[in-house]
Formats: structure tokens, sequence, C-alpha cells
């Protein structure tokens, strides 16, 4: 297996054959796609295409257990937004009062409509990071001459963050080795936990700026000076291609996006009255 | 004749501290020489591995006085990128010294940095991984490989930009006894090639077979400077230091101390069976 | 040895040498590295939704990272909401819209400590103050601006509903704040004063 920025990957996966510049790509462009779609049906497509697509590239599929509770939370909210702070309006079709509480139609549909709309979101952004090295980011980045002071800020920030993380797990191993445990503990307490962890990891943090600086400055980096005018060859670019095949899924990822763009704005497609689902809904509710 | 290091009266006092973390050091090393530094902690020899890659003064502020010498240059004198062309460092903490998600990458950043080209960057990577024995390991994140394979990464990344000469502020502190032989290994073949190498290292039973010559730190200053065979002659003022000798060593120094060995005190096990054997 | 003054701290002195190392790119890289955990902790572990908390931990790398850091604190504190809402599950352009909200927050206490010359140590309750006043105000505009342009905008939110992201958004930066900025401050910044990482104007 080898290990993307969330979860595993298998040594033999088709997603390896695509350039990380596409993925990248992808992420950007096909996370704008639902917020010119309002029919919830055409988001929820979306958001199987993602989840095939996630198959296809045989990602470990358990990784989603923890979008799970993201994905309830977010939906409760969005429901309690459209519902129980969803205000008085004479002007909507009433289709409930449940102690004291207005439930409208409109209110109701809005909040679907939402809620379809951010989980296409969310999956473009988990299939980005199940299926990316932090390798494949920086090739993205590189690939389109973004300044390799850039690039190597955002590598850094990447592996800093598991070096962060390792130190977590230090401070909370030293803090529980002294008898610090949360478990079924208040928010009170759990928030004393925080400072706990926060103060020492800041400290480690500070110590390794020079550690860290240290190893770059004794391997020749510089981001000013003389030094940093050397051409460098950007070795890690020469394991990657742009293929054809690269190329095509560019085309179709920015025709498909044209392609919605047209229809949202020079047809009126993706409206809620011709949506199927809404509709479906409003039969039922009504 | 210009030595390779040539350190003369040098003090440096770091902003903020009481006191001189080195005092008048006075010091030259030659090409292609494999020295040893010791001491206690806080005896200033990171310090003065520092102040010889120009990581001082350049990256921390202090009080310089005296001057530090490469190629007969001040070490400030360089342009940025040029010292460490020609001073490599390895530092303790190998996982510290991590740049690159990849061991690949981690080991082609610093050729990459100099400028070199990519059929250059090939070569040397080649080269480097053969001799520290990393190949199956290139595409691996190095935080997650073993403590000797980590600083065999760090070692071989600095190895690729082909220093003149190699300073390593204890390799094998982190190390359990195998890892540490095989750095040690490594070391050794940088010794046939007739690299200048300089080892700060508390691990005497490996140093001692490869050093030309050793240092010993105290309180900033330089307690003792002399070569290998001799300076282990020297075995009483070393254990006033809080330096721990090799058991070999250490045994014939007792028997020194009773009165029942008179001789010079062997600095290897091998060397100690040998005497040894003379004497049955 | 004397202590140094509020005032020395931030003022550069005659013949000091100030300028932008490799220790500042790696400042502003571990100051992303931290505040992805940190952050991304406090989203998930309190959430209100599109990466919205109500006690949002990354708030203390963004202000304390900028008092001690100057601009590589708020260009982190810009940054890495990125990835912390983007593992907290965040849609990237909500992210991305939250930009002038985190600059804000960032930016106005690391401004006010050195136009007011204010003691990162927290030696006085001036210095308590500027802290405290800095926060309320740039957590303020953060809560107005996030619910009200970048959540109502993605329609997101119901009108009737964006009070309750202003409160969550303005407490969660606040009582977190109030927790981690005056303990951080309190704790590490005689330290940080000393490092060569320490960024007296606002780049070196």
């Amino acid at each position: 297996m080898n290990k993307t920025l969330l979860g595993y990957v298998p040594k033999e996966s088709p997603i390896y054959f695509i350039h990380p510049f596409v993925k990248l790509y992808f992420l950007l462009v096909v996370s704008l796609f639902p917020m010119f779609i309002t029919q919830p049906e055409v988001n929820l497509f979306i958001m199987a295409v993602i989840l095939l697509l996630m198959i296809w590239s045989r990602v470990d599929l358990r990784i989603l257990r923890i979008y799970v509770p993201v994905a309830i939370a977010m939906g409760w909210i969005i429901l309690l937004s459209y519902t129980v702070l969803g205000g008085t309006h004479p002007e909507f079709e009433l289709l409930a009062k449940v102690l004291g509480i207005k439930i409208y139609w409109e209110r109701l549909r809005d909040g679907v409509v939402v809620y379809c709309r951010i989980l296409p979101m969310i999956a473009t952004m988990v299939f980005f990071l199940t299926t990316s090295r932090e390798r494949d980011v920086i090739v993205a980045m590189r690939s389109v001459r973004i300044p390799f002071v850039v690039t190597y800020v955002f590598a850094m920030a990447l592996r800093s963050s598991g070096m962060v993380l390792e130190d977590f797990q230090i401070v909370r191993q030293a803090e529980q080795a002294r008898g610090f445990d949360t478990t079924g503990k208040s928010l009170g307490y759990k928030i004393r936990k925080y400072v706990m962890y926060m103060i020492p990891l800041f400290a480690l943090s500070l110590r390794r700026t020079e550690e860290f600086t240290n190893a770059l400055v004794a391997r020749g980096y510089a981001f000013t000076g003389e030094a940093a005018k050397v051409k460098r060859a950007d070795y890690i670019l020469t394991h990657y291609s742009f293929k054809l095949h690269d190329g095509i899924l560019v085309a179709l990822i920015s025709i498909l996006f044209i392609i919605i763009l047209t229809l949202r704005y020079g047809y009126n497609a993706f409206s809620l009255d011709s949506s199927l689902l809404i509709n479906w809904l409003y039969q039922i509710l009504r | 004749m210009v030595h390779l290091i040539e350190i003369e009266n040098y003090s440096w006092q770091y902003l903020n501290t009481p006191q001189e973390a080195l005092k008048n050091i006075n010091l030259k090393i030659e090409q292609g020489s494999f020295v040893g530094i010791i001491g206690p902690n806080g005896a200033g020899k990171t310090t003065l591995a520092y102040s010889m890659d120009g990581l001082i003064p350049g990256q921390y502020r202090g009080l310089k006085h005296g001057v530090v010498k490469i190629r007969g240059i001040e070490v400030e004198e360089y342009p940025r990128g040029r010292l460490q062309q020609m001073v490599g460092m390895v530092f303790s903490d190998p996982e510290a010294q991590f740049t690159a998600m990849t061991v690949e990458d981690e080991l082609v950043f610093g050729m990459e940095n100099l400028g070199m080209s990519l059929p250059e960057i090939r070569e040397r990577l080649e080269w480097v991984t053969e001799l520290t024995e990393l190949k199956h390991l290139l595409l691996k994140p190095p935080y997650e490989i073993s403590g000797g394979q980590k600083q065999r990464v760090a070692l071989a990344a600095v190895l690729a930009m082909t220093p003149e000469v190699l300073i390593l502020d204890e390799p094998t502190s982190m190390l359990d006894p195998v890892s540490r032989k095989r750095v040690f290994e490594v070391l050794q073949k940088l010794k046939q090639s007739q690299n200048t190498v300089i080892v700060i290292e508390h691990s005497l039973e490996n140093l001692i077979p490869l050093a030309d010559r050793m240092i010993l730190l105290a309180d900033g200053e330089i307690a003792l400077d002399a070569e290998t065979g001799e300076f282990f002659q020297r075995l009483d003022l070393l254990l006033e230091k809080g330096i721990s000798p090799p058991g070999a060593m250490r045994f014939f120094y007792e028997l020194t101390q009773k009165n029942l060995y008179h001789g010079r005190l062997p600095l290897t096990v091998d060397e100690a069976a040998a005497l040894l054997r003379g004497a049955a | 040895m004397s202590e140094m003054t509020a005032e020395q701290i931030w003022t550069v002195q005659a013949g000091e040498k100030r300028s932008v190392g490799v220790i500042h790119i790696v400042t502003l890289a571990l100051l992303i590295g931290i505040g992805f955990v940190v952050g991304a902790f406090g989203s998930i572990s309190f959430p209100l939704g599109f990466g919205v908390n109500f006690f949002w931990t990354g708030i203390a790398v963004q202000q304390v990272g900028s008092i001690w850091f100057g601009m590589w604190g708020v260009l982190a504190g810009i940054i890495f909401p990125f990835f912390s809402n983007a593992v907290a599950g965040t849609p990237f352009y909500v992210s991305a819209a939250y930009i002038p909200a985190n600059f804000v927050q960032a930016f106005l206490p690391a401004w006010a400590f050195r136009y007011f010359k204010a003691d990162p140590r927290l030696k006085s309750g001036r210095d308590y103050l500027i802290l405290f006043l800095t926060m309320i105000v740039s957590s303020a505009f953060g809560a107005l601006w996030s619910p009200l342009v970048v959540l109502r905008s993605f329609g997101l939110l119901t009108t009737e509903s964006v009070p309750l992201f202003i409160w969550g958004w303005f407490g969660g930066n606040v009582i977190a704040g109030l927790v981690f900025n005056f303990i951080l401050l309190k704790a590490l910044s005689a330290v940080v004063i000393r490092t060569t990482a320490f960024v007296k104007q606002w780049w070196a």
C-alpha cells in the first residue's frame, strides 16, 4: 500500500497513470460544478461518479467512515438552519407545525438542495486527499511552473504537519502516562487538555524550526541571494510525464465545466422546477 | 601550506548566554584525514562543528573572535551555498534534517540546490545509494524507515553533494549497535577513498579504528589533541573529563593502576587480545 | 544580563542587522503544519459546520504566530485553514472565501503589538488589554464576514440562522483565544523573542 494524504492506495492502482496535475485540476474545477447546479439528483449523481472513481482507484473506502459524522453533522445543521431557525414566512407553503415551529416546504426544499450541493464538494476533496501523495501536490504545482520557493513551502508544510502529528502523539502519550485521561470528561476538562497539549507542541515546533533550518542551510538551500539564483534541475519531475490521456482528461473536465455553465445560463437547466427528486419529495410531504 | 581547515584563536559566545561556548580554539586539519572529536555534553562540540560549516555565525547570533578558514578563506566570505558544497554536515537527529517526502527526493535535494545537471544527479544518486545500500528504499518516506536507515539516508544526502570535508555530529547517538556499525562501515569506505571526515562521537569502539587523530573538547577548550594512539595513552585525563573508554582499554588501564601492566594501552579488542596472547 | 523592554523588543537597534532568512520560511511551514493539526482538531472536535466551530484552537496559531513572526504568521494563518478545513470536510472554495476573515484575525493582533509596542511576554495590564481588544475586534470581523458574506453567498444558511453562526464563530475564536493566546504568550514569548526566527518588523 502507498500512503496518501488521507489513507492508503494499493501499489497497483490505475490512479498512478494519471498525472498529479490532472488530479489537482479535477479538485479545483469539479469542486465548482455543484455551485452551478441546483437539482439535487444531478449533484448526487456527481457524488456517485466520484465514489466510483474512488473504487476504480482502489482507495480503501474505510476512510469514508470518518466523513460519515461530518456529513451527518452538516445535514443536521442545515436541517436546523432551514427549519428551527427558518423564520416565519407567510408567503411560503406551510407543511407542518411542530412544537410551535413552522416547517415550510420551500425551506425544506432549499435545505435539501444545499445539502446535496455540499456532498459532492466534500467528495471531490476526499477523492483528491485519498489518491494524492504529498509528492503529487508538489509535482502538480511545479508542473505549472509555480516558483520553487512556493512549492517548497507547501512541501515543508505538509512534512511539518506530519511531524506535528507525531509530536502530538508523543505529548499525548506523555500526558496519559501521567494519568491524564479525558474519557467521559466534561468540556471544561477537555479544554484543559488542549492547553496541556498546546504548550509542549508549540515548544517542540519552535525547536524544530532551528534544526530544520540548519539542515536546509547545510544542504545549500536558499531562497534569496546568489544561491537562490541557481538554475535547479527538477529531478522529481523526470519521473512524471504529461501523457496524451492526461491532456484528454484535462480537456474533458474543462469541456464538462463549459457545458454546465452553458446549460445553466444559456438554457436555464438544472432548475428546481424540473427536478425529479424535488417533485417526488413534494408529492410525499404535501 | 594551506590546510583544508584552519581555526585560529577562535572564540564564540551565543547571544544572551553568560559565557563563551568555545574559547581560544586553534586547530588545523589536513585533507584526507579522519578526525574524531569527543567530549562531555556542553563541551562545545556541536558549536565547533557548526562553526566549520558556517552555520555559526550564519544562523546564530553571538560574538565571534578569531578566524575559521576553509581552504584559506574565512567562512563568512563564501557566497551562500558555496561553503555547503565544500563542507557537508550530518546532524545527530536524522529525522530533524529530512526535508523531503521520499528518500529519493531527500537524496537529490542538495544536488538540486547546488544546480547540478540531471545526468550528474542521476550518476551521483546511483553511486551514493550503492555506497549506503539504500536503493530499495528510494520511494519510501524517510520518516517511515528504521533509525539506522534514516541516518544512512541523512549521510547519503550529504555525500551526494560530494563535499571536500564531511562533518558528522554524533551520527549514531540514536542508533542501536547494529545500525551504528553499518554507519561506520560507510565511513570506513569514505576513509579508504581519502575523504576528509570529522566525526563527533560518543561511541569510541567504532570511532577509534578509523580515526587518525583525536581531539578532546572540554568546557569550550581543546583539552587534548593528538594522533589516536597517543591520545588514548592519556586515559587519566580522558577519565577526568568524563570520557568513557572502550572496555578493553579500560581493563588495561586498571591493570596499569594496579602496577600489573606497564605498556601502551591497547586501542581495540584485537590489540588487547594480541597483548594477552603475547603475555600468555 | 538586563531584561529587554517592550520598546526594545520591537525596535531595531542601531547596527542591528535583520534580514529574511531560511528560518522564516521554515517558521512559515511549521506554523502551517501546527495550525493544520490543531485547527483540524478544533474543527472536528467542536463542529458547528462548514469549518465554523465553537472552540477553534487554530486561532492560537493565527494570533500568537503572527505576534511572534509577523507576516509569516499572518501568511500561515491564511494558508493553514485550507488544510484543516479540508480534513474537517469544508469545501475548497468555502475555505478560499474565508481568506479575508483569517487575514484580519491574524494581522490585527500582530499590528497592534507592533504599533503600540506591547510586550509579547504580557508584562502589564496594558499588554493584556491590547491582546484582548484585538482578539475581540478581529474575531468580530471574522464572525461577521464569514457567515454573512461566505456562507450566505454560498447559500449554505438561511438569514435567520446567520446569528447562530456569527456567535459560533465569534465565541469559538474568542474562547479558544482566551484559553490559549494568553498562556502561550506568557509561557513562550521570553524564549521566542531571543530566537533568530522572531520578527521585529513585518518580515524580519
